[in-house]
This record gives C-alpha cells, sequence and structure tokens, in this order.
C-alpha cells in the first residue's frame, strides 16, 4: 500500500510519499500506525477526539472516504492513499 | 451615501464628452454593483446583436458597494461588456487595487462609450476628468505603460490597462491592473482596444462612508475571524496559492491531461503548489482589504526563462503544464509572466496551445503551420516562444490570439476546442466531476470555473460529503453556488471569502454599510436577478439550450486511466432539472412567473 | 516598560488593512488620506513596508514646533504626542520628519499623526499577516531572535 502526502502533510511528516507492507484492514488502523510512526503532530492533523479530522482529505484510490464509510473504510493491499489537508480552492 | 458614492461617470470616446451622472440607486439596490450594476447597464443600453468590437459597445469599470472598505478580501471591481470572443454578456473580475481607487474617486462606475480615432488614455482625479493622447504608450508592456503615465499623470495613479493584444484586438486579451492582477476572460481587452482606450489612471482622494460604523466593524471582525478559522480562507490559501490544487484534483483523478484527452498528469507533482512553494515562492501576496493573500510574488533564476512578477494560479498552472502535457514550472512561470506583461488571458492562452498540440499530433497542423516549431506533447520551449509570439503578433501567435475555438474551426475540427460557448474550460474534468461540468455548460459567459465553484464541495471537503462522480443533488448545487457567486460578485467582495462565510454574514456587512436592509434572501436573490438578466440577454443574442452543452469528448470518450477511468459527462441528466429549479421551461427560458418573481 | 510599534516588511502583503483601519478609527469612514499609517508598493517586484511615526525620543518635529503643540508623552509612555488645540498649521513639523510620517491633510485641515490609538493601535489589530505588532520593549526583538533560534533548533537539537 502506497500512502502519498501532499502540502502540509508533506512538512509533518518530511517525507513525499511510504511504501506500507503490512496490510491494514481499514482507514482507522492505517491512521493508528502511521501516527505512531510521525508523532504527535501527524495524530492531531488527521484525528480530532477520536473521529477523523475535518480537516483532512483522506482519497483512497481517489475517491474521498467521507464518501466509503470514513475511518471504517476497508483497505487492500495494492490501494493508493493520498492525505491532503483542506487547504485551497480557485 | 453610504457603501455606495452616488455617481457614475460616463466617458464617449468618440465625441469626447464626460458626464458625471447621479448613480440609479433602484439598480444599485437591486442589483447591488459591479457585477450586476455593469450588467444592468449593459443589458439596457447595449442591443444584443452590437458589434462587440463596434462603437456601440459599452465598456463598464464597476466596484461594489465593499469596494473601498475593510470589508474582507472586498476590494474588487468588475468590467462589464458584450463579449467579442463568444457574444455573450461578460462580466470579469479583477482585485488589486483599483477598484476601490474608483470609489475614492467618487464613483460607483465608469462607463465607456463609442471609439476614440487614435489612442487615448483616461486620466480621472476625483471629479476632474481627461481624454488625453496615448500615442506614446501605445504598443507599451503593461509594467512600462504603468509606469510611463504615473510619470505623466500622479506617481500614485492606479492603472488599468491593455497591451498590444488588446490593441490587436485578440480576444483572448485581457485587461491588466497594477501589472500583475487580471480582469482577464471573455476577450474584454479586445473590447477596451476596439475603443483606443489604451489606460485609465485614477487617483481618488474622497472617502467611502459607512451608515452604522460600530455594527459594520463588528459585523466585519466576526466575518475576519471565520475566514481566517477556515483552513483553506486561513492559513491554506496563503500558504500554498491555489496551485495546491494541481495535486488534489491529480488525485482525484480529474485534472484534465493533454486538451483533456486523459485526467491524469504522470507529472502533476512537478508542476503543484507545493513545488512552487519550494523552487520560486519568493512570498504571498493579497489585494486590497484581502485577509487571505492568496497571491504569488515569484521569481525564476533559470536564464532560460528568468523573471519576476506574481502567479501562476492554479488554472494558470494547469493551462501552460497538465493541458499541454508540460512540466517544466519555470516554463509555466514565464508564460505567465508574458501573458500578465501583456495582457492575456492565461487559461484561455494555455487552453488554445494545447488543442494547437493535438491539432499538430493528429497532423491537421504542420510545421509550416507553426513557424517551424514542433508542437509536441510536452514541449516547453516551444510552449513558451507560442505564448511569446500571440503576445507580441507575430506568425502563428496571430492564429493563437483568436482563441482555440477559431483555431480549431479554421482546420475544420472545431470539436477539438475544449470550449463551452467558445470560451476554454478551465482544469476541472466533468467527467470525473459532475457538478462542475453543469456549470460550464450553464455559465452565462461560457466555459468558466468561478461563476459556480462546486468543486469547494465535490472536491475540496466543504460543506457535507458530496460524491464528485454523482448527479443527483448537482443541479441544486449549481444554482445554490451561482446565484451566491453573483451577489457576491455585485457586492465587491472576493469569492475566497466563502471559505469561511456565506449569505448571512455578507447580507450584515452589506447592510450595515449601506444602510440598506438586505436579508441572507434577499442578497442571494439578487444574485438570482443578475443570473436572470444574463440569461434573458444571452437569449436574446441567439444563444439557445443547444449551446448549454460540453464539446462531445466529455459526453462520449470515457475517462481512460486513474480514479475515475470509465467516466463521461452525464450533463443530460442533470440538465433538465437545472432549468427546472432555475423556474425556467424545458428551453432554459426564464418563465413569466421567475421574471415577476425577480422584478425582472 | 511601554510599548512600541514594531514592523516586520518581509510579512507585508501590501493588502492596507492598515490604513483602512486608521481612517476607520479616526473618521468612521474610509479615506486613505486621512491614515497615520502609509503603505508604500513596488509593483514589479510585489515588496511593500509599512511606515508610520517613530516616535521618536529626539524628535525633530517637536523641536522646531513654534507652539509647543506637537510634545513629548508623559515620561515613560514612549510617545511623541500632538495637542491639536495648540497647532497653528505652520506644518514644520512636515517639513522636519525626516521619515514623512509627520502629514498635513488638507481634508481636514490639519496635521495628521500616529498616535498608536491610546494604547490600543487599530492597524494591528486588522493587519491579517502580522506585519505589525505592538510589543513592550523588553519584548520588541523577540518574535525576530526566535525565527533565527528555531532554525539552529532545527540542525542542533539532534547533535550531542
Amino acid at each position: 500500500m502506497r500512502i502519498k502526502y501532499f502540502a502540509t502533510f508533506r512538512e509533518l511528516t518530511r517525507e513525499n510519499s511510504y511504501q506500507l507492507d503490512d496490510h491494514l484492514p481499514d482507514v482507522a488502523s492505517l491512521l493508528e500506525v502511521l501516527s505512531d510512526r510521525y508523532g504527535t503532530a501527524f495524530r492531531d492533523a488527521v484525528f480530532d477526539q477520536g473521529a477523523m479530522s475535518p480537516v483532512m482529505i483522506l482519497l483512497v484510490n481517489g475517491r474521498n472516504v467521507r464518501l466509503t464509510g470514513g475511518l471504517a473504510t476497508p483497505l487492500a493491499a495494492q490501494d493508493e492513499v493520498s492525505v491532503f489537508p483542506v487547504v485551497a480552492g480557485a | 451615501m453610504n457603501g455606495w458614492i452616488g455617481t457614475t461617470l460616463r466617458v464617449d470616446l468618440g465625441s469626447g464628452t464626460i458626464k458625471r451622472e447621479p448613480t440609479n440607486m433602484t439598480v444599485a439596490h437591486e442589483y447591488i454593483g459591479a457585477r450586476g450594476m455593469g450588467v444592468k447597464i449593459i443589458s439596457d443600453e447595449v442591443d444584443p446583436k452590437a458589434d462587440a468590437l463596434g462603437p456601440d459597445n459599452k465598456l463598464v469599470f464597476a466596484p461594489g458597494p465593499f469596494t473601498g472598505t475593510f470589508a474582507p478580501s472586498g476590494g474588487r471591481y468588475n468590467v462589464i461588456t458584450k463579449s467579442p470572443l463568444n457574444g455573450t454578456i461578460a462580466a470579469s473580475n479583477s482585485g488589486g487595487v483599483f477598484g476601490p481607487e474608483l470609489k475614492f474617486a467618487g464613483y460607483d462606475a465608469l462607463i465607456v462609450e463609442g471609439q476614440s480615432a487614435t489612442p487615448v488614455y483616461l486620466w480621472i482625479k476625483n471629479d476632474k476628468v481627461e481624454i488625453r493622447d496615448a500615442s506614446a504608450v501605445w504598443g507599451m508592456t503593461v509594467a512600462d505603460t504603468t509606469e510611463a503615465l504615473r510619470a505623466d499623470t500622479d506617481h500614485e495613479a492606479k492603472v488599468a490597462c491593455i497591451g498590444p493584444p488588446g490593441e490587436n484586438l485578440s480576444l483572448i486579451s485581457a485587461i491588466m491592473n497594477e501589472m500583475h492582477r487580471a480582469a482577464g476572460r471573455t476577450g474584454v481587452g479586445a473590447v477596451m482596444g476596439s475603443k483606443k482606450l489604451k489606460a485609465i489612471a485614477v487617483v481618488g482622494t474622497g472617502a467611502v462612508r459607512v451608515a452604522e460604523p460600530a455594527a459594520f466593524k463588528a459585523a466585519v471582525m466576526d466575518s475576519c475571524e471565520k475566514i481566517a478559522a477556515n483552513p483553506v480562507g486561513g492559513a491554506g490559501l496563503k500558504a500554498y496559492g491555489t496551485n495546491v490544487l494541481v495535486n488534489i484534483l491529480n488525485q482525484t483523478g480529474g485534472l484534465p491531461t493533454r486538451n483533456f484527452q486523459e485526467a491524469v498528469f504522470e507529472d502533476a507533482d512537478m508542476i503543484g503548489g507545493e513545488t512552487l512553494a519550494a523552487n520560486q515562492l519568493v512570498r504571498p501576496k493579497g489585494c486590497f482589504s484581502c485577509i487571505i493573500s492568496c497571491g504569488r510574488v515569484t521569481k525564476v533564476t533559470n536564464p532560460l526563462y528568468a523573471g519576476i512578477g506574481e502567479g501562476p494560479e492554479y488554472e494558470s498552472a494547469w493551462g501552460f503544464g497538465a493541458d499541454a502535457g508540460i512540466n517544466n514550472l519555470d516554463a509555466i512561470l514565464k508564460a505567465n509572466f508574458l501573458c500578465n506583461d501583456y495582457g492575456l488571458d492565461t487559461i484561455s492562452m494555455g487552453a488554445t496551445i494545447a488543442c494547437a498540440m493535438e491539432l499538430y499530433e493528429l497532423g491537421y497542423l504542420t510545421q509550416e503551420d507553426t513557424d517551424g516549431l514542433e508542437l509536441v506533447w510536452g514541449n516547453a520551449h516551444a510552449m513558451v516562444e507560442l505564448v511569446r509570439k500571440t503576445c507580441v503578433g507575430e506568425g502563428f501567435g496571430k492564429r493563437l490570439a483568436e482563441g482555440s475555438y477559431r483555431l480549431a474551426d479554421s482546420v475544420g475540427h472545431p470539436e477539438l476546442s475544449m470550449t463551452v460557448k467558445k470560451q476554454e474550460m478551465p482544469a476541472y474534468d466533468p467527467r470525473a466531476i459532475q457538478g462542475i461540468g453543469l456549470n460550464y455548460a450553464t455559465s452565462n459567459r461560457g466555459g468558466c470555473h468561478v461563476r459556480g465553484y462546486t468543486i469547494a464541495h465535490e472536491v475540496l471537503g466543504q460543506g457535507p460529503p458530496t460524491d464528485p462522480g454523482a448527479v443527483e443533488g448537482k443541479a441544486g448545487l449549481d444554482v445554490a453556488f451561482q446565484d451566491l457567486t453573483a451577489a457576491l460578485d455585485s457586492s465587491g467582495a472576493c469569492v475566497f471569502v466563502t471559505f469561511g462565510i456565506g449569505a448571512a454574514e455578507l447580507a450584515n456587512m452589506l447592510s450595515t454599510l449601506t444602510g440598506f436592509p438586505y436579508s441572507p434572501e434577499e442578497f442571494v436573490k439578487a444574485g438570482a436577478r443578475v443570473w436572470n438578466l444574463e440569461r434573458l440577454w444571452n437569449l436574446s443574442n441567439g444563444f439557445t439550450t443547444a449551446d448549454d452543452t460540453l464539446p462531445k469528448r466529455l459526453l462520449t470518450e470515457p475517462i481512460p486511466s486513474g480514479p475515475a477511468k470509465g467516466q463521461v459527462s452525464r450533463l443530460a441528466e442533470m440538465l433538465p432539472e437545472y432549468y427546472s429549479v432555475r423556474g425556467w421551461d424545458e428551453d432554459g427560458v426564464p418563465t413569466p412567473a421567475k421574471l415577476a418573481e425577480l422584478s425582472l | 516598560m511601554s510599548k512600541m510599534l514594531m514592523i516586520y516588511p518581509n510579512k507585508c502583503t501590501g493588502c492596507r488593512n492598515c490604513e483602512l483601519a486608521c481612517s476607520f478609527e479616526k473618521e468612521e469612514s474610509f479615506r486613505p488620506g486621512a491614515s497615520r499609517i502609509r503603505t508604500l508598493t513596488w509593483e514589479r517586484e510585489g515588496f511593500s513596508v509599512p511606515l508610520m511615526c517613530q516616535q521618536c525620543d529626539d524628535a525633530a518635529c517637536v523641536t522646531v514646533c513654534p507652539t509647543a503643540a506637537m510634545h513629548y508623552g508623559p515620561e515613560g509612555s514612549n510617545l511623541v504626542e500632538l495637542t491639536a488645540d495648540l497647532c497653528i498649521g505652520c506644518k514644520l513639523c512636515v517639513i522636519a520628519c525626516p521619515f514623512g510620517s509627520v502629514r498635513y491633510d488638507s481634508v481636514t485641515k490639519s496635521i495628521s499623526k500616529c498616535d498608536t490609538c491610546a494604547g490600543a493601535p487599530k492597524c494591528v489589530e486588522m493587519c491579517p499577516n502580522g506585519a505589525l505588532e505592538f510589543v513592550d520593549d523588553a519584548e520588541q526583538t523577540r518574535a525576530r531572535e526566535q525565527a533565527v533560534a528555531d532554525k539552529f533548533k532545527t540542525i542542533f537539537e539532534d547533535v550531542r
């Protein structure tokens, strides 16, 4: 599974992307694993009191997880995950 | 008088008459100002069948009641006229400082009529207005014109002007102010050029007054807080500018690539806002009274494309970038700097080059047509050279200056021009994002995203979770965005304040500023009034429901790859409901009941 | 301890909200000529800087004023004040100020100079970019020092 970071998430993680070999069942467990990896600032940016942060956009294969069950969205081994802050309009 | 000034300036360049008239306050109340006021003036005074580049077209420069106050990011003005690109009633929106200066000089609107026989510029200092000879600056770039006219008028003068493309009546030319801000779309620069009006220089020392100062300030501070708390209006736009959208759209699978042949660009990250912030960004920039500062001051040191200026915005970076398969951000910036300094619409310019590249790929254009340039996808050098040629009106640039529709039509393939009503669509693929496609099809000035920016909900996480691939609910979403935006455009506020506030806050600020009461519903209704008046004018000019459509590619060719693979635009499923929500008949004509409701 | 107005030109975006806030505070309307703070902009390069009265300790305007309308504020206030009733509009202060921060407003026919809004400067309140701060003089350069120190921390914090 490949996780790509954009905008402020690049600063938070100091990476552009991360290849995860473990298979995780859903978005909630993925964000837990990533929060352990990157620390408190990342955790605070993705979780808001146990729920998904309202100022983050998370796409699984291009689809916004808010439309597919939020934290409960299932993940498959070949999925591509993109993480953005809510950050702009044009 | 509060908010508004109460005076309108009317200049006839043919006879040389200059008149200061009372602003029609009934119109001001019903249409607010800026876009709305300009649309009403053009609607009343210009025959829809008039030649857009002829003496009977008029050019209206109109700020709004917010313009010149500290209503957050409230300093904009509009240029309203009949478009020479597509014959629609076009309102083009710009920021910077020019609009506020018109208010301080004492005007709600400037109406330019007729045509001059020789190049002229307008010099406005409060109530002193002169038509002056501009032959010394005719042919000059935007920056040089600005500095030359300041030397002849006032060091602090704010200057709106055209460059050589506008002078040469390019259908995609813009009117620039403060060197880097553009009233970009729909060819308004050519109207100014057809009147031989090179520039307007303004100095104003008057005041914009407030009906209820304490209440207005409280309303403003409340709005500022909400915008600052919004992640987009607050920190996001300032940190990355609009160009951060490149990666977001790409990951969603809706970034039009190579003239909308595809919807993902393999090199998107090389031209996005993160890369811009790391490499070429000098600092953020804000327009008058802006609290958001989405502007980018940028610099390229690479000697091939060196320069300093502002931008690019997302749409501009897309047009010169993904749409042309180009991944060289320095080259994209150079193209943007050139367009600003010569006065060209960056969206239409980029999209026209992309169209030329597809025509070249298919053999409908050859190297003989293109002055020897190889218009292959990704050729950054050729792209910049084509922009330069269009700026100075040289060779193949003369054809590009007419926009992609006429270019593609001239070789017998208008279907390869990615336009709606002959205006180039910007950077969101309607096959991946259904709602924006409906907006492109129904926008009153042709392919345009800002008229109804449903992207905010469909992609950017504002509002309730909204599926970009769904058609349900999109008709209502588009109408809501279009009406609020029309009202907002008429107030002088920047559309980006919607990242934070809505009709309630805008109506409150407007009421306490002007002393004229607007409820949120009446505010939005004024927007609907503007929208319907624009529609009526277009219908009078022969537009029909057949023109509310999208290029065949987007309706029938599925996206070949990426997250939105296999999708097409399902416009036909949304359009009837759109007409119905609008209160129009099935041909898209406003019903008598609707017109009565809006006092039209 | 007293306060001073600090400027951070690198943060200025040229939005002129400071001018609007000042004008509104003084006249309840928006007239840039009424503002005691002015933003100067270089358009080609996109650079802006706000300027206002520096409340000099050895003020040229106080020295030249023939009526003492321009005088120093109370001990420890860090202010140069104008008592409008004593002003005869001779404009010597306008000529003397080396910063161009004292102006004659021809609309109100009076001398116009920053008075820090009685300790709650509205330009600072309104600036959306942190380009203006009203800080205790003990803290005056703290923000800059912090910014530099932060960079050293990033480099050195994991080095033994």
